[in-house]
């Protein structure tokens, strides 16, 4: 397998002085087609050989200026370099589009619309140039929510590319695939496997946003997801006085970073975190009584002193086992703009959407 | 002739010992002419003497989500509050280290304070000088100076420059500054240097808090210290930052209520207030019963007050009319 692989860029490729030299991943569009789908190695292999095969680049194939097929089984994912390499087809001719023209007192909060009605108000939308939490156990839905939030980018009055940094392995395709029908190639992907590689991905992505003429066809990056700071701090890390202090001014470093440039660019920033059960309820964090226990998000009250928002995903489980369906209410913890509210949502298979509260 | 020369340089110099000296007791007349910038909150207003001091350094901490920036954004919002409202109708500089300035939020805030200037000053509206400032939220937020900065450098540059600046603009009575240990928590690999830098830091805005005759207010964030074998909540950079402040006010929980505590003051004793954060701002928390019959005793003051002043306002009439100066009354 690695034998076909090779580290010669297509031409029809952003190029060798494209910016961004990870290679960017677009979404299948052709639904009705069936595209199978492949493995991630093959896939880039292909790639690698279509001009010695002779079959036109895909924009000639077919009407859609994003061909390319979507693989990668996300369980299938292989570990390591290969993660970092998701192939780039050809960046679509949407047009750029503008940002649509907001009162002079909001110029500075080019929001990020939430995805559909109906919702309360108060989170419908996320603030430009600031960063926001989103904290919650496993299967409440933060990955599905950012991949949402990915997908809607280019759509919105924000009209932004959107820059996906993950660091738990490995990128989820396959939903990806499936919430998006359309043609979205506005999604870079990059993976993080250790604070210091987040900040010098960081680094890079700053140099990316300042100059971002390189390509007339694609959409200014807006929006920065970050999948699971907590996983990033997983390993390397003991208890240990020291270690915990170093483990701090990490958080610092890396939100000052983030902050930076959310304030730089007017991005939109929305970082996930797991949660961690909570014995003594007085530790000054968030708590929250999910899934039958009080939780609280990782990584304390120092990371908690580094966002600005943090929203809080929560599941309850009504009925008895597996007959119960869980109930899933987004939570303000704590926000400079939004009083402390909460609001149900459910997770389809099209999206994340919220519920009008029954009676009021 | 030596002698007279002798006791004439040492009177020269008692004059000008007396020349920069200054009385004890006209200080004290400063003191108790220096206004006080309100909070929002009569009980937090209470327990800070009269509101944030004025010429002070007051640093208020509290873990996140508690009211800080809220606190902040609220005070330099009521510094412009204009005088013939009780206020001190200064500007304000904002400085942000931490981007959570919404100008949503700060428009909301300024509209609740608007709406309850006009409540407690009704007639307000009929008196309106070409002078006098105009009550509209917009006004308010012209009339604050923010700064964002993204990094300790830009946090030591703004506050030399500070200096230069309220030379400047005179009639700024307020710098906030949020959260001004967010950029110094990161890795600083000599901390004997970042102590002196803090220490310098705070020298400076004390000297500018005395020179211009303003309020700083400093918000800082919580951290857990291992001291005594457990884990406790204490003000971040705690150790070489504690010296630096005048006042120093904790926020904290209090199951579900915000609470205040004046944890250091040179001159008011250690108390502690609720408060709320409403829609419009940092108000006076409302709950139990015993707040529920000061609220109608006060509701009933100024009902009997605004009734006695329109009897007295008749009164006053009736003589006018009658051709009488009343007593006691000039005619302005």
């Amino acid at each position: 397998m690695t034998g076909r692989m090779t580290n010669r860029v297509p031409d029809w490729i952003g190029g060798r002085d494209d910016p961004w030299p990870w290679h960017i991943y677009p979404v299948n569009r052709r639904v009705g087609q069936g595209a199978p789908i492949k493995h991630a190695l093959e896939l880039i292999a292909n790639a690698s050989k279509l001009p010695a095969d002779g079959s036109k680049p895909d924009s000639e194939r077919n009407p859609n200026p994003l061909g390319g097929e979507l693989t990668g089984d996300a369980s299938a994912g292989a570990e390591g370099p290969l993660c970092r390499f998701l192939v780039l087809l050809q960046p679509a001719r949407a047009p750029p589009g503008e940002p649509s023209p907001s009162p002079p007192l909001l110029s500075r909060h080019q929001a990020l619309p939430r995805l559909s009605p109906p919702r309360p108000t108060p989170l419908r939308r996320l603030p430009a140039a600031s960063v926001t939490e989103i904290a919650g156990e496993s299967a409440t839905g933060k990955t599905q929510l950012c991949l949402q939030l990915a997908l809607l980018a280019p759509q919105s009055p924000l009209s932004a590319s959107s820059l996906f940094l993950h660091s738990d392995l490995p990128f989820p395709l396959h939903r990806l695939r499936r919430l998006a029908p359309k043609i979205l190639d506005h999604v870079l992907v990059a993976a993080a496997h250790s604070p210091t590689d987040l900040l010098s991905l960081l680094a890079r992505a700053q140099r990316l946003l300042a100059n971002p003429g390189r390509s007339p066809h694609r959409l200014p990056i807006r929006l920065i997801l970050l999948d699971s700071i907590a996983s990033l701090f997983r390993a390397d890390f003991d208890a240990s006085p020291a270690d915990l202090r170093r483990r701090s001014a990490l958080f610092f470093q890396i939100s000052a970073k983030l902050k930076e440039l959310a304030y730089r660019h007017q991005c939109v920033v929305v970082v996930t975190n797991q949660v961690v059960d909570v014995v003594e309820r007085d530790a000054g964090n968030t708590v929250a009584w999910s899934s039958g226990r009080s939780v609280s998000p990782a990584l304390g009250i120092t990371w908690a002193n580094c966002v600005n928002t943090r929203l809080f995903l929560t599941r309850e489980v009504d009925g008895d086992g597996a007959s119960g369906s869980a109930r899933r209410r987004m939570k303000v913890a704590f926000a400079p703009h939004l009083p402390e509210r909460s609001c149900e949502f459910v997770i389809r298979r099209d999206g994340i959407f919220g519920v009008e509260p029954a009676e009021r | 002739m030596g002698e007279q020369s002798g006791k004439f340089l040492l009177c020269s110099h008692y004059i000008l010992i007396f020349a920069w000296a200054q009385n004890a007791w006209d200080m004290l007349s400063d003191e108790q002419s220096q206004k006080h910038i309100t909070t929002g909150s009569g009980d937090l207003n209470d327990i800070l003497g009269g509101g944030i001091h004025c010429k002070e350094v007051t640093e208020i901490g509290g873990v996140p989500g508690v009211g800080k920036t809220q606190l902040g954004i609220q005070l330099a919002i009521n510094v412009q509050i204009p005088v013939e409202y009780g206020g001190l109708g200064g500007k304000a500089v904002y400085i942000d280290t931490e981007g959570s300035f919404m100008v949503e939020r700060v428009y909301q805030i300024a509209e609740g304070c608007i709406r309850d200037i006009l409540e407690h000053f009704p007639h307000s509206h009929e008196k309106s000088s070409s002078g006098q400032k105009q009550l509209q939220p917009e006004h308010f937020l012209a009339d604050i100076y923010y700064f964002r900065i993204c990094s300790y450098t830009e946090q030591i540059a703004v506050i030399n420059y500070l200096e230069k600046f309220l030379g400047e603009h005179k009639d700024v009575r307020i710098v906030v500054i949020d959260s001004v240990t967010f950029h110094f928590r990161q890795d600083f690999e000599d901390l004997a240097l970042r102590t002196r830098v803090l220490s310098g830091l705070s020298l400076k805005l004390m000297k500018i808090a005395k020179t211009y005759n303003l309020a700083v207010v400093l918000l800082n964030q919580v951290t857990t210290k291992f001291t005594e074998g457990s884990f406790q909540l204490t003000l971040a950079l705690g150790d070489s930052w504690s010296h630096s402040c005048t006042n120093r006010l904790i926020l904290y929980w209090n199951g579900n209520e915000r609470y205040a505590h004046l944890d250091k003051s040179p001159s008011l004793p250690v108390a502690s207030a609720p408060y709320a954060v409403t829609g419009k701002g940092i108000r006076d928390a409302l709950h139990t019963n015993l707040r529920e019959v000061d609220a109608t005793e006060q509701a009933t003051t100024v009902f009997l007050y605004l009734n006695v002043w329109h009897i007295l306002h008749s009164q006053i009439e009736k003589q006018l009319q009658g051709g009488q100066l009343p007593i006691g009354m000039d005619n302005s």
